[in-house]
C-alpha cells in the first residue's frame, strides 16, 4: 500500500465523489479501535507488524490502558483502489480519501458517538461474532440511522470463533446469520425513507467478516473472484452462491439448493474451511504443508516470514491473503455513500433555513464554491495546553486558514446578535489520530481541524461567511446529564483553577455540563458513574495540572412538575401585583398532555417549528385545544426546553411590550423552578389575563419580570407540584443459572426487570430492567457480587417518572428530596408558601 | 399626620414655607430619589437647611417597604419629600391609598412640577395634549406606544411633552428574572438619544407623525441655577450638547405667532 504525502492527499480533497466520510461503531468491546487500527496501518501511518496492538485513535493514556475508547478521533486516510476491482461510477480515478472517525462503544459516552455521526456519511457497524448485536449496538444503529447515517457491517473477532469456541463451520453459518438477522431487525425498525433500503446481507456486499486483532477480513465477493475463475461464471453469480441454501454436488459437480446428507453448505466448504486449514496448519506448524496450501493460493511468504511460527505465522499468512484494510476498503467505496450523494438527502435534515436558500443549495449540491456551512461538532484538546482544536465538517464551501467567519453557537437567534461571533481561523488543520497536520484550505465534504475559535465556541456551532444563513440544526444527545457531583480544590488557592479547569472540561466533552449552585459549590453533571469518573480524572490531571480536588457523593437532577388540578382556569390562577401596583398579571400552570414532554425533548415539537404545522400537530396528536395550540409564546428553559408559555389574554392593549418580560421571567423560572430549584418539565403556563399601566415607564422589565415570576412560580404552587425522577434503561447480560440474582438486586434497587430473554444457542439471557438513577451508584458492583462477577449491566437514561408522594408535605419522602436538594444549593430549607407569590385583589 | 411634600425642581432652597415648617414638625422624614432627583444637591445640604435627618427611600423601598413609612404617622408626623409636586406623576399614589386605607391623616403641600414648569420655553400650557414617558430601549425591550400618543396630539395641534426616562438604582433583568437583585449603574436619558429613539420610531412605522427637520424644544435642568433652553430641529438638536441631567423635550403642535417668537428666541441654529 501507499505511504502518502499531506499535498496529496489534499489534492483528493476537492474529488467531492473520491471521499467517504465514515464513522465506526459498535457496542463496547466489540474490537472497533482494533480494527481501525489495521486500517490506519494500510493507508501507511504506522507500521504493519504493530497492526492490532498500537491503537492509534486511542489517543490518550487512559484509552490505551483500559483499553477501551473514550474520545472519538478522527483520522484522514489515503487509498488507492486496487485495480482488478470495479470502481463505483461517479468516481474520479482510483485514489480515495477516508475520513474515519472511531468512536467510543460504552453507553456512558454514546455522545461522542453522535458528534462523530454528524460529521460523516457512513458508518462501520462493528458486531462481536460471538457476542452479537448487543445494547449499544442498537442505540448506536438507531442514532446513526435518524441521521441518515448509510451502514455497512462487520462481523468481527472471527479468531474467537476459530480459536477460542472452536466451532463447527455450520454452527458458524448459523451465528453469523443470526448476528444479521437480529441487525436487520433494527435496520427495519427505524428506517428512514429518504435513505432507501438500509438493510445489510453478506451477498450484497454490505457485510464483511473480520478478525480486527489479527488484521485480515474477507467480503464473499473477495472470494467470488478467486472461484468465479475457477468454475467460469460470473463474479456476482458466484456471490451469491456463496451465501445462503447454496450447496455443491461435488460427484455430479452441480449446484443444489437444498440441503442433503453428505453435502456441505457453499460457504463453510468455499471459505470457512480453507480459514480453517491454514489456521490448524500453522497453529501445528506444519510448514510443509502449509506451503503447499499457500502456493495453490498463490501467496508468498517473505524470508522473514518463514520464521515465524504458530500465532504470528498463522496472523501474517492470513493477513496476507486476506488483508483487511482490502476487504473493508472496498466495501466502504462501493457501498456508502460519497459526501456528494449523501448530502442531497441529508441537507434538508440538516439545514435550519429554507432547503432552497443560497446555503441550503450549497449543501445540497456540495459546493465548493457555494457559502461557507460548517458544523463544528466537539472540541478536541490540542498539544497546546488549555487550548482546544475546533472538530467539523466542511457541508458547503471551503474553509481557508485566516478567513472572517460567522460564529453562530447552539443559542444564536437568527436576526439577533445572540451567541454570535465574527472571528477569523487561525489555521485549518487535517486531523491524523494522534496528529494534526496545517493545509491551506479544506473544501466542502470533508472533515476538518480549526485552529483559533476555542474562545467563541462551547461545544458545538455553525461557521458560515453568510450573513443570512440560518445555522444547522444542533446535535439532539441520547444520553441525558443525570448525575453531579460538586467538587472543591482541596487547597482553597487552587479556586481559580478549579473555575478555569472546569470551563475546559465543559469544551472537552460533549455533554457534561458544569454549574456553580447558589451556596458556591461547583457542580459537573454526566450521564453515569463511568463518565464522571473520567471527567474528573481530566479535570484533575490535564485541566489543573494535577491540582488535588475533593469529590462529593454523587446526586441525581430531579424535574419539577405539576400534577394539575380541576378547573385550574378558575381555581389555581395565580394574581401577582407589580411592585408599583399598576400592573397585575393573571397566571394558572397546568401539566402536559401525554408524550408532550418527550416529543420536546427528541425535537418532534419546537420553537422553530412552521406554527401552524405545529399548532395542527398539537391538537390532532396531543388533544392541545387549538385556542392553545396557537399562542404559544415560548419554549423553556433555554428557548427549547419542555414547558411551554401561553397567551390565553383576549384583547389586551401593549400586550407585545411586556412579552419579553415574560419570556424572560419564564426561562428562568422553569430552569429554576420553586419547589427546589431544578429544572420544570411537561408545566404549560397559561397567561389568563393581563392589566397595564398605560405609561411604557411604568410597565418596564423592572416592574413586569418580577411580577411574572411571582405569579408563575404561585401558578406551580398552586397546581400541585410533583417531582421526577430520572429512570435508567438497564440492559444486564448474564448466565441463565444467575438471573433470580440479578432479579433481587434488580428490586432492593427500586427497580424492575420487565423482560427476559434466553439468547439462542448460549446459557446466556439478556434482561432489561428500570431502574431509578439515585438508585444506580455501587449499582454495578452490587450486580456482580450478587452474581459472582456474571452479570454486567449497561445502564443508559431512559425516561424521567414522576416521584408519587407531596413534595410539600412534612416527613413525605419526596418532600425530603426536595429539602435535601434546597438546603444543598444553600436555599431556605422550606419551599416559600403561596403567600409570597399570590397578592390580594 | 402624613405629609406629602413637593420640593420643587431647583435646589434646597425651593420648598416652600409652609412645606419647611411641616417639615420641622416630622419624626421621620423620606426622600423620594427614584423618579427625579435634584440636580447637584445632596442629602446633606438637606438635612443642614431643614435641621432633620433624612432617610433616602429608593424605588424599592417606596415600593416594598411602604407600612414601613406609614407606621407611625397616626400619632407622630412623617414627611414624603418628593422632587417637583408629589402627584406629579401617578408614581405614589400606591402610598397615598395605602394611608387612606389606614384611616391616616395626609397632607399635601404642592410645589412647581417640570408639568408647569415647562411654560419656560414658551409654549403655552393650555395648548398642551397628553404626556408621554420615553423609555431607554433595551436590546429586546423598544416600547414605542408613545407614538400612537404624540400622533393624537399632533393631529389636534397639540404640544407633546416628553418625559425622558430615568434609571438611578435599577436591578439588572437578568438578575430580576432570576430572584435576585443586582443593580446597574445610573442612567440618565439624554436629549440626543431621546431624538435618536423617536427617528428609529419614526422610520420604522413611517407616518410621518414628525421628521429629522421637525422643530422642537430641549429643556436641561428646568428650575436650576444653571437652566438651559434650546431650540431648532431634530437634526440639530441631536448634535447639541445639553450637559447633565435631567432632560425634557417639547414637540411643539400649532404654535400661535408669539408662541413661535418666544420658542425661537432659544434657536441653536444660525
Amino acid at each position: 500500500m501507499v505511504n502518502f504525502t499531506i499535498d496529496q492527499l489534499r489534492g483528493i480533497m476537492d474529488k467531492k465523489n473520491n471521499i467517504r466520510n465514515m464513522s465506526v461503531i459498535a457496542h463496547v468491546d466489540h474490537g472497533k479501535s482494533t480494527l481501525t487500527d489495521s486500517l490506519v496501518a494500510a493507508a501507511g501511518i504506522i507500521a504493519m507488524e504493530n497492526a492490532g496492538d498500537a491503537r492509534l485513535t486511542d489517543t490518550r493514556a487512559d484509552e490505551q490502558e483500559r483499553c477501551i475508547t473514550i474520545k472519538s478521533t478522527g483520522i484522514s486516510l489515503y487509498f488507492s483502489f486496487p485495480d482488478e476491482l470495479g470502481l463505483p461510477k461517479e468516481a474520479v480515478g482510483r485514489d480515495f480519501l477516508v475520513n474515519l472517525i472511531d468512536s467510543p462503544g460504552h453507553v456512558d459516552f454514546s455522545s461522542e458517538v453522535t458528534a462523530a455521526l454528524r460529521v460523516t456519511d457512513g458508518a462501520l457497524v462493528v458486531v462481536d461474532c460471538v457476542e452479537g448485536v448487543c445494547v449499544q449496538t442498537e442505540t448506536v444503529l438507531r442514532q446513526a440511522l435518524a441521521e441518515r447515517i448509510m451502514p455497512v457491517m462487520t462481523i468481527n473477532k472471527l479468531d474467537r470463533a476459530f480459536l477460542e469456541l472452536q466451532l463447527e463451520p455450520e454452527d458458524m453459518y448459523q451465528n453469523f446469520c443470526r448476528v444479521i438477522e437480529n441487525a436487520n431487525v433494527i435496520m427495519a425498525t427505524y428506517q428512514d425513507d429518504a435513505l432507501g433500503d438500509v438493510q445489510v446481507f453478506p451477498e450484497k456486499g454490505k457485510i464483511a467478516f473480520s478478525a480486527g486483532l489479527h488484521g485480515w477480513a474477507f467480503t464473499l465477493t473477495r472470494f467470488a473472484r478467486m472461484y468465479a475463475k475457477k468454475f467460469k461464471v460470473d463474479t456476482d453469480k458466484m456471490v451469491e452462491r456463496l451465501w445462503g441454501d447454496s450447496f455443491f454436488d461435488r460427484e455430479n459437480k452441480k449446484w443444489v439448493k437444498k440441503e442433503k446428507p453428505g453435502l456441505s453448505r457453499a460457504f463453510c466448504e468455499f471459505i470457512i474451511k480453507p480459514v480453517k486449514k491454514i489456521i490448524e496448519l500453522a497453529m501445528s506448524n506444519k510448514t510443509a504443508d502449509l506451503d503447499k496450501l499457500l502456493t495453490s493460493l498463490d501467496i508468498k511468504l517473505s524470508a522473514d516470514d518463514k520464521q515465524l511460527q504458530q500465532k504470528p505465522l498463522m496472523k501474517r499468512v492470513l493477513q496476507k491473503w486476506l488483508p483487511a484494510d482490502q476487504a473493508l476498503l472496498e466495501m466502504m467505496v462501493l457501498h456508502l455513500p460519497s459526501p456528494a450523494q449523501a448530502q442531497k438527502y441529508r441537507a434538508e435534515l440538516l439545514y435550519q433555513g429554507a432547503i432552497d436558500d443560497a446555503a441550503g443549495t450549497g449543501i445540497k449540491n456540495c459546493d465548493p464554491n457555494g457559502p461557507l456551512m460548517l458544523y463544528v461538532s466537539k472540541m478536541v484538546p490540542s498539544t497546546d495546553k488549555g487550548r482546544f482544536i475546533a472538530f467539523g465538517r466542511v457541508f458547503s464551501g471551503t474553509v481557508k486558514s485566516g478567513q472572517k467567519v460567522r460564529i453562530m453557537g447552539p443559542n444564536y437567534e437568527p436576526g439577533s446578535k445572540k451567541d454570535l461571533f465574527v472571528k477569523s481561523i487561525q489555521r485549518t488543520l487535517l486531523m491524523m489520530g494522534r496528529r494534526v497536520e496545517a493545509v491551506e484550505s479544506v473544501p466542502c465534504g470533508n472533515t476538518v481541524g480549526l485552529v483559533g475559535l476555542d474562545q467563541y465556541l462551547v461545544k458545538s456551532g455553525t461557521l458560515t461567511d453568510l450573513d443570512d444563513a440560518l445555522p444547522l440544526k444542533d446535535m439532539k444527545y441520547s444520553v441525558s446529564p443525570v448525575v453531579r457531583v460538586a467538587v472543591e480544590p482541596k487547597n482553597p488557592s487552587d479556586i481559580a483553577k478549579l473555575v478555569e479547569g472546569l470551563k475546559r472540561l465543559s469544551k472537552s466533552d460533549p455533554l457534561v455540563q458544569t454549574s456553580i449552585e447558589e451556596s458556591g459549590e461547583h457542580i459537573i453533571a454526566g450521564a453515569g458513574e463511568l463518565h464522571l469518573e473520567i471527567c474528573l480524572k481530566d479535570l484533575r490531571e490535564d485541566f489543573m495540572n494535577g491540582a488535588e480536588i475533593r469529590v462529593s457523593t454523587p446526586v441525581v437532577s430531579y424535574r419539577e412538575t405539576v400534577g394539575g388540578i380541576m378547573d385550574a382556569e378558575r381555581n389555581g390562577v395565580c394574581l401577582s401585583k407589580s411592585p408599583n401596583k399598576h400592573n397585575r398579571l393573571y397566571i394558572y400552570a397546568e401539566p402536559f398532555p401525554e408524550n408532550l414532554a418527550e416529543a420536546i425533548e427528541d425535537g418532534k415539537i419546537g420553537p422553530r417549528d412552521d406554527a401552524k404545522a405545529r399548532s395542527k400537530l398539537l391538537r390532532d396528536e396531543f388533544g392541545m385545544s387549538e385556542d392553545a395550540a396557537k399562542k404559544i409564546w415560548c419554549f423553556g428553559p433555554d428557548t427549547t426546553g419542555a414547558n411551554l408559555l401561553m397567551d390565553r389574554t383576549k384583547a389586551v392593549q401593549y400586550l407585545n411590550e411586556i412579552k419579553d418580560s415574560c419570556v424572560g421571567a419564564f426561562q428562568w423560572a422553569t430552569k429554576e423552578g420553586v419547589l427546589c430549584e431544578e429544572n420544570m418539565r411537561g408545566v404549560s403556563f397559561n397567561i389568563l389575563d393581563v392589566t397595564l399601566h398605560a405609561d411604557a415607564i411604568h410597565r418596564g422589565g423592572g416592574q413586569i419580570i418580577p411580577t411574572c415570576r411571582r405569579a408563575l412560580y404561585g401558578a406551580q404552587l398552586m397546581a400541585d407540584p410533583k417531582i421526577q425522577e430520572p429512570i435508567y434503561l438497564a440492559e444486564i447480560q448474564a448466565p441463565e443459572t444467575v438471573s433470580g440474582s440479578i432479579w433481587s438486586v434488580v428490586t432492593l434497587k427500586r427497580g424492575h426487570v420487565f423482560e427476559e430473554v434466553p439468547r439462542p444457542g448460549t446459557p446466556m439471557v439478556n434482561l432489561k430492567a428500570y431502574l431509578p438513577v439515585a438508585e444506580s451508584f455501587g449499582f454495578t458492583a452490587e450486580l456482580r457480587k450478587a452474581t459472582s462477577g456474571q452479570a454486567f449491566p449497561q445502564c443508559v437514561f431512559d425516561h424521567w417518572e414522576l416521584m408519587s408522594g407531596k413534595p410539600l408535605e412534612d416527613g413525605d419522602r419526596v418532600n425530603k428530596i426536595v429539602k435535601d436538594t434546597r438546603i444543598r444549593k444553600g436555599l431556605k430549607e422550606n419551599v416559600p408558601g403561596i403567600d409570597h407569590f399570590f397578592d390580594k385583589l | 399626620m402624613l405629609y406629602f411634600i413637593g420640593l420643587g425642581l431647583g435646589d434646597e432652597r425651593d420648598i416652600s414655607l409652609k412645606g419647611l415648617d411641616a417639615v420641622r414638625s416630622c419624626s421621620r422624614v423620606y426622600l423620594e430619589s427614584y423618579t427625579s432627583v435634584l440636580p447637584g444637591v445632596d442629602k446633606k445640604a438637606l438635612e443642614k437647611l431643614y435641621g432633620k435627618e433624612i432617610t433616602i427611600a429608593d424605588r424599592e423601598f417606596v415600593e416594598e417597604k411602604a407600612e414601613e413609612i406609614i407606621d407611625g404617622s397616626d400619632t407622630d408626623n412623617v414627611a414624603f419629600l418628593v422632587v417637583g409636586d408629589p402627584f406629579g406623576a401617578t408614581t405614589h399614589t400606591d402610598l397615598w391609598m395605602r394611608a387612606r386605607e389606614r384611616h391616616i391623616p395626609t397632607e399635601t403641600i404642592h410645589n412647581a412640577s417640570i408639568m408647569n414648569a415647562i411654560g419656560v420655553c414658551g409654549l403655552q400650557l393650555y395648548r398642551y395634549g397628553e404626556a408621554v414617558s420615553i423609555a431607554l430601549f433595551t436590546e429586546n425591550w423598544r416600547p414605542d406606544s408613545w407614538y400612537d400618543k404624540i400622533k393624537a396630539n399632533m393631529k389636534l395641534g397639540l404640544h407633546t411633552l416628553c418625559l425622558l426616562d430615568i434609571k438611578v438604582k435599577e436591578p439588572s433583568l437578568e438578575a430580576l428574572a432570576r430572584g435576585k437583585k443586582v443593580y446597574e449603574k445610573p442612567r440618565f436619558m439624554t436629549i440626543p438619544e431621546a431624538i435618536e429613539q423617536l427617528l428609529e420610531v419614526e422610520s420604522k412605522r413611517t407616518e410621518k407623525v414628525y421628521g429629522e427637520d421637525t422643530f422642537c424644544v430641549g429643556l436641561a435642568r428646568v428650575g436650576g441655577s444653571d437652566q438651559l433652553v434650546a431650540s431648532g430641529t431634530m437634526r440639530s438638536l441631536r448634535e447639541y450638547e445639553f450637559g447633565g441631567p435631567l432632560h425634557s423635550l417639547v414637540i411643539p403642535g400649532e404654535m400661535h405667532f408669539l408662541e413661535e417668537q418666544f420658542v425661537r428666541s432659544f434657536s441653536v441654529e444660525d
